[in-house]
């Protein structure tokens, strides 16, 4: 690696992955519970197994992209990071704070668990993804502000380029619509209202800054093309992001006591949102067409172009399917939203940081690329979390499709639990689909630990 | 490459390119000989991005129009078609305005230019003042984007075009600030132009505004 | 380079203010139809010309960029009419 601190970014990465392990073996808890409903009751119960499985998404990708600003920055702005000493020392709080919070979901009660964090002092439980005990969030906001410190300094005393300040922007995005999870109005409408402003604005939003930037910041280095053309892209495609994003918003607001033009604004402008995706995708594979050398990280670039293509069609293409209000007025809190919802994360998020992990773990471990049979193992668990989420997703679908048929179309709506058991063997298929991507990503894990012939960088 | 030994190497789908020169450079000063929109090429990506929208946006109020046919002919009586008509005078020439800077700088004449711009941005100004005044008539008797479905595509479909109008402002005031101290040349104006360009898309979105949502019932 | 003389724009201004002029008498009189509406939205169709191909340059730039400009306006002008057709029902 080219400045010393940037091996910072190797604990942030392994702690990434570990919790990547952590989610899955949750979600296929979950998936199991879906068909046997008293699989591990009481001990798991689903809603303890959710929370699990959903915060421990939220906080390995947060990881990743914490590596990644560490990974990156440092070489972006050809300077040292500010203080390596802080970024250790933030990755074990917020690792020991996120680890006692998922042992709190797990071994208490969550009416315990606000008991014993003093929930009542500061409310701030009891939403989705934002069930973290105030003292926990509070941890985070410190982490962030920290991490946002170390960073900033980093850029302000070196080189700023387009991708370190888009990162910069679409990180300090993330912190401040974090904020919004302190907010918690009595009002249900408003709660509503403004819990959008955290997960919209984030991954429909800010999020989408920080994966331009990373990928960005892979693609320059894999091919090599000019800084300006890409930074160019990524600009264009940020644009196009707040541009959809942020009156897309809207989206989430058709049916929660909203005013009704909201389902106008919020279809028209989320109608849009794949473009941002589409420019992604052409972007990726225009640079790699038009590169200017034969990168020696094979797996790298196939992560980079998988990135764009399944962010497309999973935020993109299955976001779309059912964002219209006069599609959604059926399909709202079905399948078909798990069934975008875990495209979409794969895709654009989980992709992006096993993006940079690929193209940056082996620098960190002191070669330019990792030898050819680890390269190709890892490229086959890329296949196999890939495909198989192309599967959990088209089984959600026609999950999704039949319920809303079911439940809420034709002459005779069926009641909820009916309709789930209907849909029950989709239900089966993804579970098989799920075990599946767990041996992509025993693949992925092993792939670290193969030996071999390696390039110097 | 890898040569695929064993049990199955997984696809790289992508082919072996001949290595090629660089086939994107930033953008060349000025030559527009024939290919290619004046200004930078990022912009007119912009252009064609914004241009969508609103168009996106002028069909979802035509097709909600046509099921509210009496009150959206009625609610548009209310609109003042003079500050409608007004402002599109205006709009067009403060982009007859541009066009002369543009053709100023051509010839070098780097402060001519900036004084055309800056008649473009006081024009613009002007729209923007006239628009506030239609608001503050509505908002004052009392109309809101809940009166109606015509008033609520009305204000939102004028006040997005007016974002782009101080966006345009704001553009056209850093491209002025540049020429004034002969940032531009004959040779190199490329920002002139990309600025110009983005100004053009803003009077030619209030081209269509104006007579669908002013006029025509 | 292409140059575009001053007088020629000017002239190009002219007929832009007296076309919106019309759009404006129109609007004045209380004209209202089918053939007002397919008029109104070809004095716009000929204004967006005029912007496009003298203002934004669009002439010098190829049939690819004139083409899109040309086709957004027959795309939007064309299911505005739909659209104003489906309300006289």
């Amino acid at each position: 690696m080219q400045y010393k601190s940037q091996a910072v970014a190797k604990p942030y990465f392994i702690a990434a992955i570990g919790l990547f392990i952590g989610q899955i073996l949750f979600g296929l808890i979950m998936g199991l519970q879906y068909v046997v409903g008293d699989f591990m009751f009481p001990a798991i119960p689903f809603n303890a197994a959710r929370m699990v499985h959903t915060n421990l998404l939220i906080v390995w990708l947060l990881f990743g992209f914490m590596g990644a600003a560490y990974y990156l920055v440092p070489e972006e702005s050809e300077t040292e990071l500010f203080s390596p000493k802080l970024a250790i020392t933030m990755f074990w709080i917020f690792l020991v704070a996120g680890a006692l919070t998922i042992v709190g979901y797990l071994a208490v009660p969550y009416a315990t668990l606000a008991k014993i964090t003093m929930n009542s002092l500061f409310p701030t439980m009891g939403r989705e993804f934002l069930e973290q005990p105030t003292i926990t969030k509070l941890g985070i906001v410190v982490v962030a502000l920290a991490f946002l410190f170390n960073i900033g300094m980093t850029v302000l005393k070196g080189r700023k380029t387009a991708i370190s300040l888009v990162l910069l922007l679409g990180l300090l995005g993330l912190a401040v619509f974090f904020l919004f999870s302190f907010y918690n109005p009595d009002n249900l409408v408003k709660d509503k209202y403004f819990w959008w402003w955290v997960v919209h604005l984030w991954v429909e939003g800010v999020w989408e800054l920080i994966l331009g930037a990373i990928l960005a910041f892979v693609l320059i280095k894999i091919t090599g093309v000019d800084r300006e053309v890409v930074e160019k892209w990524l600009y264009v495609i940020i644009t196009m992001t707040l541009i959809t994003g942020i009156i897309g918003t809207g989206h989430h607001y058709y049916w929660i006591g909203t005013p009704g033009y909201w389902q106008v604004w919020g279809s028209i402008f989320s109608a849009l949102e794949p473009i941002p995706f589409f420019m992604l995708t052409i972007f990726a594979f225009n640079m790699v067409n038009k590169r200017r050398r034969e990168h020696p990280n094979k797996a790298a670039t196939l992560w980079a172009l998988g990135t764009g293509v399944m962010a497309f069609l999973g935020a993109g293409v299955w976001g779309f399917l059912h964002t219209l209000a006069p599609v959604n007025y059926y399909t709202h809190g079905t399948q078909l939203t798990a069934a975008h919802g875990h495209m979409a994360f794969y895709g654009a998020y989980v992709m992006v940081v096993l993006t940079i992990i690929s193209y940056a773990m082996p620098v960190l471990r002191g070669r330019a690329a990792n030898c050819e049979k680890a390269q190709v193992v890892e490229m086959w668990s890329f296949w196999l979390m890939t495909v198989s989420i192309v599967f959990i997703t088209l089984f959600l679908t026609g999950a999704g499709i039949l319920q809303t048929w079911l439940q809420r179309m034709g002459d005779h709506p069926m009641s909820f639990m009916d309709a789930q058991n209907a849909i029950a063997i989709f239900y089966w298929m993804r579970e098989g689909s799920g075990l599946v991507f767990l041996i992509g990503l025993a693949t992925y894990v092993t792939s670290f630990f193969i030996k071999g012939e390696t390039k110097a960088i | 490459m890898f040569s695929r030994k064993g049990g199955g190497a997984p696809l790289l789908f992508y082919r072996e390119f001949p290595n090629m020169t660089a086939s994107a450079t930033p953008e060349e000063t000025c030559s527009q000989e024939t290919d290619g929109p004046p200004g930078d090429l990022a912009i007119w990506i912009f252009i064609l991005a914004e241009m969508l929208v609103f168009g996106v946006m002028f069909l979802v109020y035509a097709f909600t129009r046509a099921n509210q046919v009496e009150l959206f002919n009625a609610s548009q009586l209310t609109l003042s078609r003079t500050a409608g008509a007004v402002n599109t005078l205006v709009l067009i020439t403060s982009s007859y305005c541009v066009v002369r800077a543009v053709s100023a700088i051509k010839q070098g004449m780097s402060h001519l230019c900036a004084n055309w711009l800056s008649g473009a941005i006081l024009l613009g100004g002007l729209f923007t003042s006239i628009k506030l005044w239609e608001f503050s008539e509505k908002f004052s008797a009392g109309i809101s984007l809940e009166s109606n479905d015509f008033f609520m595509f009305y204000l939102m479909l004028t006040f997005f075009h007016f974002m782009h109008v101080l966006m345009g402002m704001t553009i056209l005031a850093f491209v002025t600030a540049k020429a004034r101290r002969g940032g531009y040349s004959a040779q190199n104006h490329v920002g002139v132009e990309t600025g110009a360009s983005f100004w053009h898309m803003v009077d030619l979105l209030w081209i269509i505004l104006f007579p669908l949502v002013y006029v025509i019932r | 380079m292409h140059f575009q003389s001053n007088r020629f724009s000017t002239h190009v201004w002219l007929i832009l203010t007296v076309l919106t002029i019309a759009t404006f008498s129109i609007g004045e009189a209380g004209l209202a139809g089918k053939g007002i509406m397919l008029s109104l939205l070809a004095i716009a169709f000929i204004k967006g010309q005029l912007v496009a191909n003298y203002f934004m340059g669009l002439r010098q730039a190829g049939w690819f960029w004139r083409g899109i400009i040309i086709g957004y306006f027959l795309v939007v002008g064309g299911m505005i009419t739909v659209a104003y057709l489906i309300g006289l029902k």
